[in-house]
């Protein structure tokens, strides 16, 4: 008779469950039937006055169907809880293609990015980047190079003078004989700044614009060396293969003096799209051992290198030079004495 | 500078290689040739034509001629306009299907009722010469030959820049020497210096400064006839851009680009007296040049004179005075050598570039005058029939020391090229450039200087070098990294603090300017600065340009201007130089700095504390103290920014008065200073073991009580358990009065080695409540 009776409670509760519509009628039927004065427990207790074979068949079967209802009842609870979990994440909807607030990064100046590209690049070869003041001394500017007196460079056309006397670098070689003071020999420096020419700015023209020289003075400096030190630097800069041709070029009392053409294949969208040849700044060995001053240097040798670079104009096509602008030098330092070493540039 | 093909063919006989192959092998080896162009590619289809028969077109000055053009298109009808057109004369034929000079395309059409087939042609019409008055009269050839003198050519046009070093390649003999070089050629030297007459000059040269004119040389030539060149001399000069003026002019200027000498022919008959004087001009002596102008002296210029005065400007330009006309029976034919300098001075003080100043400010050889007469004497008496020479070489010089020679040894050579090279292909190439070459000592050479190459091209053995080096083919060295012992090299910490703060402004959104290291008086003047502060230009390319810049203000502020018409809000920063003038010609102080700025269109309140976040991301707890404002900054809102102890620059708003539209923001530090405290030391500390305990305060006080104020006095007040005093708001309005705030601070307590106990942060709390009671602030409950 209780098996009946138990198979009927199971029956009810199964359905009881099954038809719950949220959680709180689920727990009501747990109450009704699991819960401490529900109608399993009251089975339990009208079980105690069965004989004892009977009582220990109905025990386990009341367990059986205990154990059951109890595992529904916890699906079905789980089942609950994820759904209600489920629509609260769905209220908290993103709509992830909104803007994102706050400021975006800035950006370097192009010229400030080539600059520090070529920087690492002669770093890592082992050269030391100097700086030097960019209102110099017509003495570090022209004489220190042997520049003469009487060359058109020092005309009013191609220097800015200032009202003192001194002017303003129009190019980069003062700091070689800045360096060679500061660092004697052996040397490898580069020295990247801002310069200055009494130009009218036009598309290939500015009066101010950023060389960058590099200078070189060992026992045996060669002009395979010197070319090594281009071409690894062009292709630290394209990240490709680059051809370079050297051919004479003259630049003022720099001998021998080269110009650098340059070739490299640009490739665009997978696709071939050009060959590039751009004519670089001068390349030189600077003119050494032609001055008494020059004795401690006689039995070395220089070279020198140089870029000059400059926004936009000259850059043709988009991947080209990548002519970039940067900063100027940083801090002025003291005039030193009278160089060591001639040599000079353009 | 151009160069005729033809020409450099003749002087190097045998030469095969084409124009557009001898100009790679130029510029590969000597100088940069920025072109090749044919010059009358016409002329090989142009030939010699006979004109038979004359017949007036009714109507019309034109002609109908009737020529013998030779076999290849023989008897021909052709309109004709020009007045020279008449039976018998030979001139030019083009036949149909050619275009000639200025693209005129020859065709065969009819002109006024009359088939013409093809056309006579002029000169000018030909590229040949300027003239265009009618059609060419030639002598001596057959009708159907090409015209005599006139092949096609090509000119070679090579950089300028590339010739400065070198005076001799300002002529095509010099030119033709490299190729020969180049091609293993032999020159052919087309001077023949016999020709220079001896005897007693009839004429005397007083040369008064020998360092402005080493070398004057000269001839006198009588029974001159003056009327238009051979063609063949006039097309010669034509193709490299000169113009046919008259035949003893032509010849001049045919030496001129032949031997790089410029020459000038003076009507002697216009002279006074027979001495040529070289001398410094006298102040405010006056010259009428050849180009019709008149030109005021002074003693910087060089002249050449006759016994009443000036009659040319020594190495420019000659006078009009002395000129060579129609009626011309006598010339002093002028061959000398000018200071470089001198001459280039002269020529950009007065403005007058010509063909004769660019090569003597190249420093010409003095070797060279009395080659060029003897020359003259050659081509003078082609071109002059009768021409007659007046007594012997007139010659005044003085004689500069003959360059030493140089040793050049060849292990020295080898290592600086960077590739070996044997002493017989060093030699082949040093004689083929008329360098003297000897061996006194096993592979050393002595080096003797050709003259030419001695002004101011070569001196020492790395010059030696350079003419083996092109000459060999720079293409031939490889590649070669030094062997060098493995040294770190000196690290540039200045330019690397400097590339890390460009880094970090960036990342904090702004971007990079980079301006002009001038600025105007005008601009200098709008922020108060006052002009004569600055470092002035003594030649500025405009008024705007005049001044150096001693604050980083102008440039950002027209930086702001400029991109405030474009965008509502930005960000930039700039970094570089300042220059300050010192004392007298010491050098300037040339100060880095950081200029950022942040513009709005808003109040501008959030954009000054945004600058102010950047401050600290810069320089970590800096501080921000009210001060003194400047002209140009907002009266109101200034600030001097202090780091370490040290005050580094400033941060205000940009007076609204200098910006038209929203507000700016403007951040200025002194890098030099920054870099000088050198980097942050940097401090470790353990996380705290025992719980901190917080409490907010609100503190009533006068509406411009300074927030950092208040927050000091809460920290000393709060003693050795304060570990952090924190701003969180700011209110106004009731029930507080109208002029008092309420600023609310939160006090975290905390100690290493024990918790805090309720008692001890209430000990806390109304100390520093006394404290502020104290100074006169009030709590708000």
């Amino acid at each position: 008779m209780l098996d009946s009776t138990l198979s009927e409670i199971e029956a009810r509760a199964l359905s009881a469950i099954e038809g719950a519509a949220d959680a709180t009628a689920l727990e009501e039927a747990r109450v009704e039937f699991l819960g401490r004065k529900g109608a399993l427990a009251q089975i339990g207790k009208d079980m105690g006055k069965l004989p004892p074979e009977e009582r220990a068949r109905i025990g386990r079967l009341l367990n059986t169907v205990k154990q059951t209802l109890e595992e529904r009842f916890e699906q079905k609870k789980a089942w609950f809880e994820q759904q209600a979990l489920a629509a609260r994440l769905d209220a908290e909807w993103l709509d992830v293609t909104l803007p994102a607030p706050g400021v975006r990064l800035g950006s370097l100046h192009p010229l400030t990015q080539i600059q520090k590209e070529l920087e690492d690049v002669f770093t890592s070869l082992g050269f030391a980047v100097v700086d030097g003041p960019e209102v110099e001394t017509e003495w570090h500017n022209f004489d220190a190079l042997n520049i003469p007196p009487t060359h058109p460079a020092r005309d009013a056309q191609d220097t800015f003078w200032l009202e003192n006397g001194l002017l303003l670098r129009t190019h980069t070689s003062p700091v070689q004989v800045r360096a060679m003071e500061r660092f004697g020999a052996p040397l490898r420096i580069i020295a990247p700044g801002r310069v200055f020419r009494n130009e009218e700015v036009d598309a290939s023209h500015e009066h101010t614009f950023y060389q960058l020289e590099g200078m070189m003075i060992d026992r045996d400096v060669s002009i395979g060396h010197m070319l090594y030190f281009m071409k690894t630097l062009l292709e630290a800069v394209f990240r490709r293969e680059v051809t370079v041709r050297l051919r004479p070029g003259f630049f003022l009392f720099v001998e021998p003096g080269f110009e650098l053409d340059i070739q490299c294949l640009l490739w665009r969208r997978r696709r071939l799209s050009g060959v590039q040849a751009e004519r670089l700044g001068g390349a030189a060995a600077v003119r050494a051992g032609a001055s008494q001053r020059a004795a401690r240097w006689r039995h070395r040798s220089g070279a020198v290198e140089r870029v000059r670079l400059r926004t936009g104009a000259d850059a043709a096509g988009d991947d080209a030079l990548r002519h970039r602008r940067h900063p100027p030098a940083a801090v002025g330092r003291p005039a030193v004495p009278p160089a060591v070493l001639r040599g000079g540039l353009r | 500078m151009k160069f005729s093909y033809n020409w450099l063919r003749e002087l190097v006989p045998g030469l095969e290689a084409a124009p557009r192959e001898l100009a790679r092998l130029i510029t590969m080896k000597t100088a940069e040739c920025e072109g090749v162009e044919p010059y009358a590619p016409w002329m090989e289809a142009v030939v010699a034509a006979c004109v038979e028969s004359v017949e007036p077109i009714a109507g019309s000055h034109n002609v109908k001629a009737v020529v013998d053009a030779g076999p290849e298109y023989g008897r021909r009808t052709v309109v004709c306009g020009a007045p020279n057109c008449r039976p018998g004369l030979l001139t030019a034929f083009v036949p149909p299907g050619v275009t000639v000079a200025g693209g005129k395309h020859v065709r065969s059409i009819v002109i006024q009722g009359v088939e013409s087939q093809g056309m006579l042609a002029s000169g000018a019409e030909l590229g040949l010469n300027r003239d265009s008055a009618g059609i060419l009269e030639l002598e001596g050839v057959e009708p159907g030959a090409p015209v005599p003198g006139c092949p096609v050519d090509h000119v070679i046009e090579v950089d300028n820049k590339s010739l400065t070093h070198r005076p001799d390649l300002w002529g095509h003999l010099g030119m033709a020497r490299e190729v020969a070089a180049i091609t293993s050629l032999r020159l052919a030297d087309p001077v023949r210096e016999e020709l220079v007459p001896q005897g007693e000059p009839a004429w005397r040269v007083d040369i008064r400064d020998f360092d402005l004119c080493p070398r004057y040389s000269a001839l006198v030539f009588e029974n001159v006839t003056v009327g238009p060149s051979p063609l063949w001399l006039q097309a010669r000069l034509e193709a490299i851009g000169l113009n046919p003026i008259s035949n003893i002019v032509d010849v001049t200027n045919y030496i001129m680009a032949e031997l790089a000498e410029p020459m000038h022919a003076f009507d002697a008959d216009l002279l006074h007296g027979n001495t040529i004087i070289v001398r410094r001009a006298a102040e405010g002596e006056t010259l009428e040049a050849l180009n019709g102008e008149t030109y005021r002296l002074s003693p910087a210029n060089l002249v050449i004179a006759d016994e009443r005065g000036a009659v040319a400007l020594a190495g420019v330009i000659g006078g009009a005075g002395s000129a060579i006309r129609a009626t011309t029976r006598r010339i002093v034919l002028e061959s000398a050598c000018f200071d470089a300098a001198c001459i280039r001075k002269t020529s950009a003080a007065l403005k007058i570039r010509t063909d004769a100043s660019m090569r003597f400010e190249k420093a010409q050889d003095p070797a060279n005058t009395v080659r060029a007469l003897a020359r003259a004497v050659e081509l003078f008496q082609l071109v002059s029939p009768g021409i007659r020479l007046v007594g012997g070489l007139v010659d005044s010089w003085r004689r500069a020391p003959e360059p030493e020679p140089i040793e050049l040894e060849m292990d020295w050579l080898a290592r600086r090229l960077g590739r070996p090279i044997g002493k017989d292909e060093v030699r082949r190439i040093l004689e083929s450039l008329s360098f003297g070459v000897e061996e006194p000592r096993p592979q050393v050479f002595r080096v003797t200087v050709p003259s030419w190459r001695a002004t101011k091209d070569i001196s020492i053995k790395e010059d030696l070098l350079e003419e083996v080096g092109r000459m060999v083919g720079y293409d031939t060295v490889p590649p070669v990294a030094p062997l060098l012992p493995a040294q770190r090299p000196w690290v540039n910490e200045e330019r690397l603090f400097h590339h890390a703060l460009r880094q970090m402004a960036a990342a904090q959104g702004f971007t990079e300017v980079s301006n002009y290291s001038f600025i105007s008086e005008e601009m200098a003047a709008r922020f108060g600065f006052a002009p004569e502060e600055h470092l002035r230009v003594a030649n500025p390319i405009s008024v705007e340009q005049s001044l150096l810049r001693r604050s980083l203000l102008p440039g950002i502020h027209k930086n702001i201007l400029d991109n405030a018409r474009f965008f509502p809000a930005f960000r930039l920063f700039e970094i570089g130089n300042e220059i300050h003038k010192s004392e007298g010609n010491q050098m300037p102080r040339e100060v880095p700095h950081l200029m950022a700025a942040i513009y709005t269109r808003g109040d501008g309140r959030e954009a000054f504390f945004e600058l102010k976040r950047l401050a600290e991301c810069l320089m970590p707890g800096c501080e921000t103290r009210p001060c003194e404002p400047r002209a140009y900054e907002h009266p109101a809102r200034a600030g001097e920014i202090v780091w370490r102890g040290r005050a580094l620059g400033r941060i205000f708003e940009l007076h609204p008065r200098l910006i038209e539209q929203g507000r700016a923001s403007v951040l200025d530090v002194d890098l030099a200073e920054m870099f000088a405290l050198g980097p942050l030391p940097k401090k470790y500390v353990p996380l705290r073991r025992f719980p901190v305990s917080e409490f907010d305060l609100s503190v009533v006080a006068g509406l411009r009580v300074h927030c950092a104020e208040l927050a000091a006095r809460i920290r000393d007040a709060a003693g050795p358990l304060c570990e952090r005093v924190q701003y969180l708001y700011s209110y106004q309005g009731k029930p507080l009065p109208e002029d008092r705030q309420s600023l609310t601070y939160r006090i975290t307590l905390g100690a290493a080695d024990h918790t805090l106990s309720s008692e001890e942060v209430a000990a806390v709390r109304a100390a520093i409540i006394a404290a502020l009671e104290g100074a006169g602030f009030s709590i708000r409950q």
